[in-house]
């Protein structure tokens, strides 16, 4: 066998590898309940901040942390703390991706991803 | 109702100038392939030449005209274009018309086509005539697919491209805007404007950059499929060598910009976040560089043939195969800064899969099997647009299409018979490309996460998979870095061929014992005295792989640098490769360095923090600093001297102080952060960063209040509160510490029963100021008749008001209500601040890396023309 073989062979097994094992620990999308039933996994939750309850933010108690009520895309409600300074735009957002882990009723996340309007679709008018 | 209108002072003129160029650059770049196809041919002569080239002439013109047109409408302001409304508006200053000609994707196409054809003009002019029809047929197809893209044509619910020269009533997106129904509402409009976030001068400058680097690789593509078409696999590769690295210079520097630009101007914290638009730039240029070094092997030595062909094919396939990616809107919530979806999906798709069908059949030096495979391909085309299932056909089809590249490769690829020997530069060097495209492969499938959801969710797995995390990202390529930087390190020292190992051992031995001995007495404190015992198993393994990262690096520099001194004797102008080795080190020197040891300087150290964090989460990194106050960042003390308004930009200034010998504090400098209040995307947090030769203070603002102090009634009260408490307790308010001194009353218990006439209680506050001052307040419960009275007593000094408001006889305790002055609550700002160390050796790195690849170039074209006039 040429060296050249040895080394395709190494090639292919090191990509398999890496796809497999990333395929099994990348984090998944999901919902509330589901982070509920397994408190101890990390998860992107996708959902829409409820606007109607105002966002808790106090810098001076504690400048990294903030609440707010979020609505997943299964409906369910729950209080989420994001472990952060509050995002300045939290208010416009349409859609808010969580990353974090259930605490009994509470989601913490650690990271957040906001989908402000576009500025290629907002299409308001400017006259 | 549209129809029913005449509207007043379109120039609808230039729309039909600009879209007569579109048409024209497209039947032009096909007529050019089609010249080309034929003059490629042996047999014919001389007249397809002059067709073609005419052709492409043609079309060359016709993509200026293009640009020319659309930015004459931008510089003219002709708003009924929607494409000059979206992106421009009456203010926009010369400098950012250029910037709002790419802001959209038609203008970044267009930008694209431009420097193809710029490319390929100087191509078709300094090739040897022997490759002049094939590589420029292939250019030419090439040019069809991107021309089409600023089409903008429908068929049927199809729409194939998307054009610049739309009018604003046309565009669906607009057309409902009610003053368009107005006969004359041209007189009225005024555009959108450039995304104030892009106005700055990287805008001006990284686009065009980073779009000539995606345009430079398609010479070495060129180059390679004609390879496969005349079954000549060797002679291109003189040629296109150069072009090799002039496209890894190019794009290597766009790339480098957009880092710049992201650590200058944008709050990612870093220069680098593997964001999906970000890969898509460096993947093929990691391709890129593998190709160059399998076809300096091929120059010296011969051999290689096959991977010089795939390598140089790929980075071409995978910048289309990004544009699809940030392009089409399929990575949707992965992204800060992917596009929308114009529409373009399904043909960005079929743009790839036509370069792959047209490169494999190519592959292929057997007429029957490349028959079937075309057959099969349109077969499969055929099912999937009628019956559906693309995605089975699809994957059946990139499977099938593999294994003929397999089969043929084994089949009909000359193959070396000699064996390469372990003691050469032609194995190391191969194996290094090896690495680079291994490595460019897993961040492709790392990013192309959102598209295997699209293929595989609910069939291989239920839930959609989340974009791979940065800390992901590092953990893979850190391993392969090392390899690479080893290989950096030592291949120069192989002969081709056959090396000495003795004396290659002799020669890398200095460079071994200085890396390991600097390397080792760096990362000893750097790594490993604090952090290593309380670390987990994971973070033990990130911090063993920095520290070989780390002595890796700096063994490549020695190694390069010793290369240079004694065996090239300080000759610079051989040592291009030397030299651009040196920096490549450099860069990842300093990107490790400013990365794993970047300090978070900003810890809330207000005396007002009382919460605690979950154990689970990050170490505190925000700071409040409220208006006049001064506390310690990192080795500074810091104040926030309050904001300024410019346009739609708040700047928070603070002023950075050190301490002198004898304690006072000087003034060290000042940092502007400064937030975005942007109409057209909400707001957006620009860094401000202090440059020291050794590290970075950086800072960026997280919140502030953007409104004006002036806005806010000084004279106004706040909502009050309500406090419950005993004697000696204390209310805090913004600027005071109040407590509660003695309660007196006018009439002793017994006297208050026999007398119900009045009851007095009063109680005695003493507020203490920040500055120690004392102020007295007595708000006092009063009873009359068994009504209480109100009563208000104001503390003007401080701006307090306070109300006695109940009295609990039994617990001996009393509630007092106060309120307080607007004008009392400072300002203030949640601030993050970085320290970056050495994040100088990074840019230093590419500066050193530029330099050294175009000295390889100077160098290369020199030897070229000496051995044409030999």
């Amino acid at each position: 066998m040429k060296k050249i073989h040895i080394l395709g062979i190494v090639v292919i097994a090191v990509a398999i590898g890496v796809i497999f094992t990333s395929l099994q620990s990348s984090a998944t999308y999901s919902d509330f309940t589901e982070a509920a039933g397994n408190p101890d996994t990390e998860y992107h939750v996708v959902g829409k901040l409820d606007k109607s309850i105002p966002v808790q933010y106090d810098p001076k108690i504690n400048a990294d942390e903030c609440s707010f009520m979020m609505v997943d895309n299964k409906g369910v409600e729950k209080k989420v703390v994001l472990h952060k300074s509050v995002p300045q735009d939290i208010q416009k957002s349409e859609q808010i991706v969580l990353i974090g882990k259930m605490q009994g009723e509470e989601f913490h996340a650690n990271e957040i991803l906001m989908k402000c309007p576009s500025k290629y679709n907002d299409g308001k008018p400017q006259v | 109702m549209n129809h029913t209108t005449e509207y007043i002072a379109e120039r609808l003129w230039i729309g039909q100038l600009g879209n007569g160029f579109v048409i024209l650059s497209l039947v032009a770049a096909l007529l050019s392939a089609v010249g080309y196809y034929f003059y490629s041919k042996e047999t014919l002569t001389s007249e397809w030449k002059k067709f073609a080239s005419t052709a492409f002439t043609i079309h060359s013109i016709s993509i200026i005209g293009i640009a020319a047109t659309l930015f004459f409408m931008l510089f003219n302001h002709f708003y009924e274009y929607s494409y000059v409304y979206q992106h421009s508006n009456n203010e926009m200053p010369m400098q950012y018309i250029m910037s709002c000609f790419w802001e959209g994707q038609e203008g970044s196409f267009l930008l694209w086509a431009f420097w193809n054809v710029v490319l390929g003009n100087i191509l078709r002019k300094t090739i040897d005539a022997k490759w002049e029809a094939p590589t420029m047929a292939i250019f030419a197809l090439v040019q069809v697919f991107i021309a089409s893209m600023l089409l903008g044509v429908y068929f049927g619910d199809y729409k194939l491209g998307s054009n610049p020269f739309i009018l604003l009533r046309e565009n669906p997106q607009y057309a409902n805007l009610p003053f368009l129904q107005i006969e004359n509402y041209l007189a009225k409009i005024d555009g959108r404007g450039l995304n104030p976030l892009l106005m700055n001068y990287w805008m001006t400058i990284h686009p065009p950059t980073l779009f000539l680097g995606f345009s430079s690789t398609l010479v070495p593509f060129v180059f390679a499929v004609a390879g496969l078409w005349k079954r000549d696999f060797t002679t291109w590769q003189k040629p296109a060598l150069t072009w090799t690295f002039f496209s890894i210079m190019i794009l290597g520097t766009g790339i480098l910009m957009g880092g710049a630009w992201a650590y200058e101007a944008l709050s990612f914290g870093g220069f680098w976040a593997w964001d999906p638009v970000e890969n898509s730039s460096l993947v093929p240029w990691l391709v890129m560089v593998g190709a160059g070094h399998v076809m300096i092997i091929n120059k010296n030595k011969g051999g290689s043939l096959f991977m010089t062909h795939l390598m140089a094919i790929a980075s071409f396939l995978l910048v289309l195969y990004s544009t699809f990616l940030t392009r089409s809107g399929i990575l949707g919530k992965s992204s800060v800064h992917a596009f929308t979806d114009l529409g373009m999906q399904a043909q960005l798709v079929v743009y790839v899969l036509t370069f792959v069908l047209i490169c494999v059949v190519l592959l292929i030096h057997d007429k029957l099997i490349r028959v079937s495979y075309l057959m099969v391909s349109f077969l499969m085309l055929f099912a999937g647009i009628t019956f559906g299932h693309k995605v089975a056909l699809l994957l059946t089809w990139i499977v099938i299409s593999f294994l003929m590249t397999i089969y043929s490769y084994i089949k009909f690829f000359p193959k070396e018979e000699e064996e390469e020997s372990l003691y050469s530069r032609e194995f190391w060097m191969f194996v290094g490309s090896l690495v680079f495209l291994l490595s460019s492969l897993i961040i492709t499938y790392f990013t192309s996460i959102p598209v295997m959801n699209k293929l595989f969710q609910g069939w291989l797995y239920e839930n959609e998979k989340a974009p791979i995390k940065i800390a992901d990202y590092n953990l893979w390529m850190v391993p392969f870095t090392i390899i690479a930087l080893l290989l950096v390190a030592v291949t120069q020292y192989f002969k081709y061929k056959k090396t000495n190992p003795k004396q290659f051992l002799k020669h890398i031995a200095l460079s071994g014992v200085l890396a390991v001995v600097f390397g080792m007495s760096a990362v000893i404190p750097l790594y490993f005295l604090k952090e290593y015992s309380s670390a987990s198993p994971i973070d033990k393994w990130n911090l063993v792989s920095y520290a070989l990262l780390f002595i890796s690096a700096l063994f490549a520099v020695f190694c390069n640098l010793d290369y240079w001194m004694r065996i090239l004797k300080g000759k610079t102008r051989h040592a291009g490769s030397s030299i651009a080795h040196i920096g490549f080190a450099l860069i990842l020197l300093g990107a490790l360095i400013s990365t794993s040891k970047k300090q978070t300087i900003s810890q809330n150290t207000s005396q007002k923090n009382v919460a605690s964090l979950g154990e689970n989460f990050d170490a505190k990194k925000s700071l409040v600093l409220t208006k006049g106050d001064t506390l310690p960042i990192g080795n500074y003390l810091v104040t926030y001297t309050g904001k300024e308004r410019r346009g739609i930009d708040v700047f928070f200034n603070m002023d950075y102080f050190t301490k002198d010998e004898n304690g006072k504090l000087v003034k060290a400098f000042d940092l502007s952060p400064m937030i975005q209040d942007n109409p057209r995307m909400g707001t957006a947090s620009h860094p401000d960063t202090k440059h020291f030769l050794s590290n970075d203070i950086y800072t960026h603002v997280t919140y502030g209040v953007l409104s004006d102090d002036k806005t806010i009634k000084k004279d106004a009260y706040k909502e009050p509160t309500n406090f419950v408490g005993h004697m000696n307790d204390t209310i805090f308010s913004d600027n005071a510490i109040i407590r509660i001194d003695s309660i007196t009353t006018n009439l002793t218990e017994e006297q208050y029963s026999k007398n119900d006439s009045l009851l007095i209680v009063t109680a005695v506050l003493k507020a203490t100021d920040i500055n120690g001052n004392i102020y007295r307040a007595t708000p006092r419960y009063i009873l009359k008749h068994n009504m209480v009275m109100p009563d208000e007593f104001e503390l003007k000094e401080l701006g307090l008001k306070f109300i006695f408001w109940k009295i609990y006889p039994n617990e001996g305790s009393v509630e007092i209500q106060m309120s307080e002055k607007v004008s009392n609550v400072k300002d203030f700002v949640v601030l993050e601040a970085y320290m970056f160390p050495f994040i100088n050796v990074l840019w230093l790195g590419c500066l050193v890396m530029i330099i050294g690849t175009v000295v390889a170039i100077i160098e290369r074209r020199r030897i070229n023309k000496l051995k044409s006039t030999s």
